[in-house]
């Protein structure tokens, strides 16, 4: 604990200008036009993403996630300590268990394994109808079927109109058209809502 | 067995309404082609079928009201309520996505409450055809219980019409939203996206970008500041790029940005705005 304190207050130090800055700030390199003009992996047209992975978790294994992706084709995907793992918000690697469904992104080794960079867990993304509501629930409307979307006070967020995102969302009308995105419940047709775009 | 003679009122209001969706307005032959009738019979003929079926609706209405004979009324109506309960049938097994198209233009996906109004549709029609009294001598005898049966039983169509919901459910749960209030708002706490939002508009976001390669790891906040790490790469080395921007102030310019080796505690790059004229 007293780490990540630690740990914290030094990375927040450098941010506000409380350290050294070693071997200059060299920032003349790191214009715009110089960092993107950093080269392109290229991909076959309609050839898979090498870099990309995306499945159900069947084993956890140490720091390893082994997955069944859609296409039923298995994946090993290896989890480091500088991966960022979405689980409704920035969350740790714990917080992963089997049955969840994710989409990973990062470099492929030689064995084939993904050593991941981010992996996003259970997200989804919904064009829905807002056909109910209930305490701190939307009962939403998908394409005919229902989908039970939960309100997390504290880390739902909502965008109206394109406007930063606030935490507000009594805005929200019965028979509107929102966007969700959101982590699902597995095997159920639940969701927890992160974010919810709606023109208000 | 009185109340069956009134059944043909309500089947020619029910199928007088069907017919008129069916065959006014410059949408019928797009709403024609969300339905199973596509599936069934093709593009263009799904169109032709969908308008000969609101004319067969619209006949049988104006014959069940009084213009013809009444058992052609009543078997009239059992054909085509029959009819729809097996399309609906068809429509829920071959094509599950496409909407009714029944008695209204709004999409509605074909669901066990269309299913309940077929069947009381149904169970009218066989009760006209099997009632031996007029309808005008049913009403004649007896208006103002008639008239409340009828009501009732238009109402009871209504509740059981998805394609209606907007004009009665919808206000209705709109209402209680406003009276309930049932969505936890606090105001008070500003939500990670904000920040994120804030930080990929700004000056220091758009110099780090092409170094970073995770998500955002972990976030906190200290005092006015909230800070986000992200995994990134600097010179061939792993490395964590940290911004700290101010909470309450949505303000990209002012956003700073650190590039910092964790191993050895240095900082290797910072941005910030004051740094660049």
């Amino acid at each position: 604990m007293t780490s990540t304190i630690d740990r914290r207050r030094m990375l927040a130090g450098a941010a506000l200008g409380g350290a050294a800055i070693v071997g200059g700030t060299a920032l003349g390199s790191l214009a715009p036009e110089a960092a993107f003009a950093a080269p392109v992996d290229t991909i076959e047209p309609g050839a898979p993403d090498p870099n990309f992975v995306e499945g159900r978790i069947t084993t956890v294994l140490g720091t390893a996630l082994f997955a069944t992706g859609s296409d039923g084709i298995l994946h090993r995907v290896q989890v480091t300590n500088g991966t960022s793992i979405w689980k409704l918000t920035p969350t740790t690697f714990d917080r992963i268990s089997v049955g969840d469904g994710f989409y990973a992104r990062g470099v492929r080794m030689d064995d084939g394994t993904l050593a991941a960079d981010a992996v996003w867990v259970n997200i989804v993304n919904l064009h829905a109808h807002i056909a109910a509501m209930g305490r701190n629930v939307l009962h939403l409307d998908h394409k005919g079927q229902r989908i039970v979307a939960h309100v997390v006070p504290g880390t739902t967020a909502a965008v109206y109109n394109g406007t930063p995102a606030i935490s507000d969302l009594s805005p929200l009308r019965v028979g509107a058209h929102v966007q969700v995105i959101g982590a699902w419940h597995p095997d159920t047709n639940e969701i927890d809502i992160a974010t919810v775009y709606s023109a208000a | 067995m009185w109340w069956m003679a009134l059944q043909p009122v309500l089947l020619a209001a029910v199928l007088g309404w069907a017919g008129a969706v069916k065959l006014s307005g410059r949408q019928a032959a797009a709403v024609a082609r969300r339905t199973a009738l596509r599936t069934l019979l093709g593009e263009w003929r799904a169109v032709l079928a969908y308008r000969a079926v609101g004319f067969a609706e619209m006949s049988v209405a104006v014959v069940l009201f009084g213009a013809g004979p009444r058992w052609l009324g009543a078997a009239g109506a059992v054909a085509l309520t029959g009819g729809f309960l097996a399309y609906l049938g068809y429509a829920r097994a071959a094509a599950p996505q496409s909407s009714c198209g029944c008695l209204g233009r709004r999409r509605t996906p074909v669901a066990w409450r269309s299913f309940v109004r077929g069947g009381l549709l149904l169970a009218a029609a066989l009760a006209a055809l099997a009632s031996p009294v007029a309808w005008r001598d049913a009403v004649r005898s007896r208006p103002a219980v008639a008239v409340t049966v009828l009501l009732a039983e238009v109402a009871l169509v209504v509740v059981f019409s998805s394609e209606l919901d907007h004009t009665w459910l919808v206000p209705l749960r709109q209402a209680r939203v406003r009276l309930t209030h049932p969505l936890a708002s606090d105001p008070g706490t500003v939500p990670l996206l904000a920040s994120v939002q804030q930080v990929q508009l700004s000056p220091a976001y758009q110099r780090v970008a092409a170094l970073l390669r995770s998500d955002v790891r972990e976030y906190w906040d200290d005092g006015d500041w909230r800070f986000l790490a992200h995994a990134a790469r600097y010179e061939s080395r792993p490395v964590t790029a940290v911004f700290a921007v101010e909470r309450e102030h949505p303000d990209p310019d002012a956003v700073r940005v650190a590039i910092v080796d964790e191993q050895s505690g240095e900082t290797l790059l910072r941005f910030e705005p004051e740094l660049v004229g």
